[in-house]
């Protein structure tokens, strides 16, 4: 009997022991693979890439596993993994699709010490005052910026001109003066359009509609839904106005602006773009890119705005899966740290992708200075704030894109398509 | 005793039987029939995608979906988008398929006939995304649809819509889906026309029946069981049509007027994380698929068992 005793409890210390080894720090030599969720964009692929050669031959024993998808892919992919429980190891959204990840507990907050920080306060303020407050929940911080990206407008000096428009003199400082270049630029054939002035980028309302909402008086409320009725309608009156119910300059079916704009085929004037746009000119036209015929110009506003509110910025940032073993996602952090806060790393992702991770460091440094048309991204910067990430989001963009589109190309009065759009948004929000 | 003998050779056989239709069981209950269940039981739940916890909410979301909008895209605004492309697609389709299969067996020269057959056909090979890419890229104002409603309405520079109009671009979905499937269904008939034996025709014509005529009353009854299975396979395709519409979508057009079940499916169940929701929507529309089938059969009964 006491034999017996002495090997049950034997037992019991070897297994506590093994399975304290486990939950213990990892061993230097233990293998460990990440899977690193992304989406495309071939000129920060070719940065990682290196980055992760470089960090492989720091920490041999890692194996690193990338999955590209375009953004939209990449979110529902992402989604369904988690869904099921396979989500990788580290991945990167956008904050509006992000933050519900931090509510629901399934990614894990920073790793300070790994990261080189004392606390979250020391963490963020590394970083640009309240740039990176959207990850900030309940005390810790639970990602780290890749991109903080805000929009201006991208213009083609040439088609300008073309048009019998002065590029520096022209260029629309406010929507009315948008509608009225975009008239003077467009071509038609009968009435389908062969050279557009500018077009808006559809599916991303949140980003590019609400500050429009915001500069005639209105807002998105997590409480009350579309607040002010009268901004709203004004604001789906001029998209009304731009597509072929309206002076038909425009429409959500036509290739995307910016997809024409690298290529310089007299097309499309001007793109509402972020400051990465001026990497994927370089690398898809560098002879368009060399020639200066582009130029980057402010954030319209309306004439009669009663706010001075540019583009809405939105951040992508690295998060760890907090459903995966402690040494992996330590070393998940291992390798966002190498990414983002190795010395100079933050100069290479803006100068050769044109990336804006908002350190301090970067936002006051030359380097950033020196990048083409900083000064108006950071003067948008100034007048911007985070696009709304809070309830529902993905649902709202999507009900506010659908109001869009009735006024646009169904023909629906602003006034009725707004009182659907609010009874959706509440109940969106209520839901 | 000899009974008895009897029995047992066919009792062995039917043990064959069943262990070679285990795999096709195992199979089935895998794939098909344990989704349906677990569908079914996340219906009755308030499941997020990516929440760990959920409650048992009974029939909470069967009775959102009939009463309330889901953010503006109805599941009430879907059966009828549904149902448009269903009657739209499935009856001119099971018709052409039919008209061509007959036209292709008139052929004299089995050259000619497999051209055209591998003609037809082609197009069900292509992938569902990338004709309706294909497609889109045809339906834009300065693309090639266009200009050939220009040219045969004698018109210019008029852009017909076809993304844009809300009842062209119901049509612009129903082209993509007919243009893809119409071979399918064409070969289908062509191998049930060649079932129906040579004689019977060939009396036909010793009858003195005409052409016309030997189609009404020899070549329709015969072809029934065809018909039937050509019929509930196009309509159940229709209902489950999902790539042309939702590339459609991704390329800007308005999604209301093709939003169908399995695209709302799609977008409440996947990019708005509400399982629950999305799992009755599937509970629906399956519920729809049986009614639909059954009652097709139901019609049809009687008039199966055709002898040559």
């Amino acid at each position: 009997m006491k034999k017996a005793l002495v090997l049950l409890l034997c037992l019991v210390m070897t297994l506590t022991s093994v399975f304290a080894q486990g939950a213990s720090e990892p061993k230097a030599d233990e293998p460990i693979t990440l899977e690193f969720w992304t989406h495309e964009d071939s000129a920060r692929q070719v940065l990682e890439e290196r980055y992760i050669e470089e960090f492989k031959q720091l920490h041999p024993n890692v194996t690193v596993n990338v999955t590209r998808q375009s953004a939209e892919k990449l979110r529902e992919l992402i989604q369904t993994a988690f869904a099921s429980g396979e989500g990788p190891s580290f991945f990167n959204l956008p904050i509006e699709n992000e933050f519900q990840y931090i509510e629901a507990g399934r990614v894990a907050p920073a790793d300070y010490k790994t990261l080189g920080f004392k606390d979250a306060k020391d963490l963020l303020a590394n970083y640009q005052d309240g740039m990176i407050d959207a990850v900030y929940y309940d005390g810790d911080v639970y990602g780290l910026p890749l991109e903080l990206t805000n929009w201006s407008i991208f213009l083609n000096k040439k088609v300008f001109r073309d048009a019998g428009l002065d590029p520096e003199k022209d260029y629309p400082k406010t929507w009315e003066e948008m509608k009225e270049v975009s008239k003077k630029i467009v071509i038609r054939d009968g009435d389908i359009i062969t050279r557009r002035g500018f077009d808006f980028r559809y599916s991303y309302e949140l980003t590019y509609f609400i500050p429009m909402v915001e500069q005639l008086g209105g807002s998105l409320s997590e409480k009350d839904g579309c607040v002010n009725k009268e901004a709203w309608v004004k604001a789906l009156t001029f998209m009304k106005e731009w597509g072929p119910q309206g002076e038909n300059l425009g429409n959500p079916t036509l290739t995307a602006a910016r997809k024409l704009f690298n290529k310089d085929n007299n097309d499309i004037a001007m793109c509402n773009t972020g400051l990465y746009q001026e990497a994927r000119i370089l690398s898809d036209n560098a002879a368009f890119y060399n020639s200066g015929e582009w130029m980057v110009v402010p954030y319209p506003v309306f004439e009669d705005a009663v706010k001075d509110v540019a583009g809405c910025y939105y951040g992508h940032f690295y998060m760890v899966n907090a459903d995966k073993p402690k040494a992996e996602q330590q070393m998940a952090w291992e390798l966002i740290k190498y990414f983002l806060l190795t010395e100079g790393h933050a100069e290479e992702y803006l100068t050769q992708v044109g990336l804006i991770q908002p350190t301090k460091a970067l936002m006051e440094g030359a380097t950033y200075a020196a990048q083409p048309y900083s000064e108006v991204f950071k003067n948008d910067f100034a007048r911007s704030h985070i696009v709304y990430y809070g309830k529902g989001a993905t649902e709202i963009q999507s009900a506010i894109n659908s109001a869009i589109k009735q006024v646009m190309l169904q023909g629906t009065d602003p006034s009725v398509a707004y009182d659907a759009l609010q009874k959706n948004v509440l109940e969106i929000l209520a839901d | 005793m000899k009974h008895e003998k009897k029995f047992s050779i066919e009792k062995q056989q039917a043990k064959w039987g069943f262990a070679f239709t285990i795999p096709c069981l195992l199979f089935f209950a895998v794939f098909s029939f344990y989704p349906i269940i677990s569908a079914f039981i996340t219906s009755l739940t308030n499941r997020d995608a990516i929440k760990r916890t959920w409650d048992f909410i009974g029939l909470d979301n069967y009775v959102y979906l009939f009463t309330q909008s889901n953010g503006g895209f109805s599941l009430i605004n879907s059966l009828k988008a549904t149902g448009i492309f269903t009657i739209g697609t499935f009856i001119p389709m099971v018709v052409v398929s039919l008209i061509l299969a007959v036209m292709i067996m008139q052929l004299r020269k089995p050259g000619q006939s497999k051209m055209f057959e591998l003609a037809f056909y082609t197009p069900a090979v292509l992938s569902s995304v990338v004709a309706a890419t294909i497609w889109m890229i045809l339906f834009q104002p300065t693309g090639l649809f266009n200009q050939l409603s220009n040219f045969v309405m004698r018109s210019s520079g008029r852009d017909f819509q076809w993304l844009t109009n809300d009842n062209m671009l119901r049509i612009s979905t129903i082209i993509v889906y007919f243009w893809k499937y119409i071979g399918y269904f064409t070969i289908l008939f062509i191998t049930g026309l060649a079932s129906i034996p040579p004689t019977i025709y060939e009396a036909a014509i010793v009858d003195g029946s005409s052409r016309w005529h030997t189609f009404w009353k020899i070549t329709l009854p015969l072809l029934k069981p065809t018909i039937m299975l050509v019929s509930i396979m196009a309509m159940l395709q229709c209902l489950k049509t999902f790539s042309t519409q939702y590339m459609f979508v991704q390329g800007g057009t308005a999604r209301e007027p093709i939003d169908v079940i399995t695209m709302n499916i799609y977008y409440t169940g996947v990019v708005n994380r509400r399982l629950g929701r999305s799992s009755a929507m599937s509970i629906i529309l399956f519920v729809i698929m049986l009614f639909f089938t059954f009652l097709q059969f139901k019609t049809q009964k009687g008039d199966e068992d055709v002898e040559y």
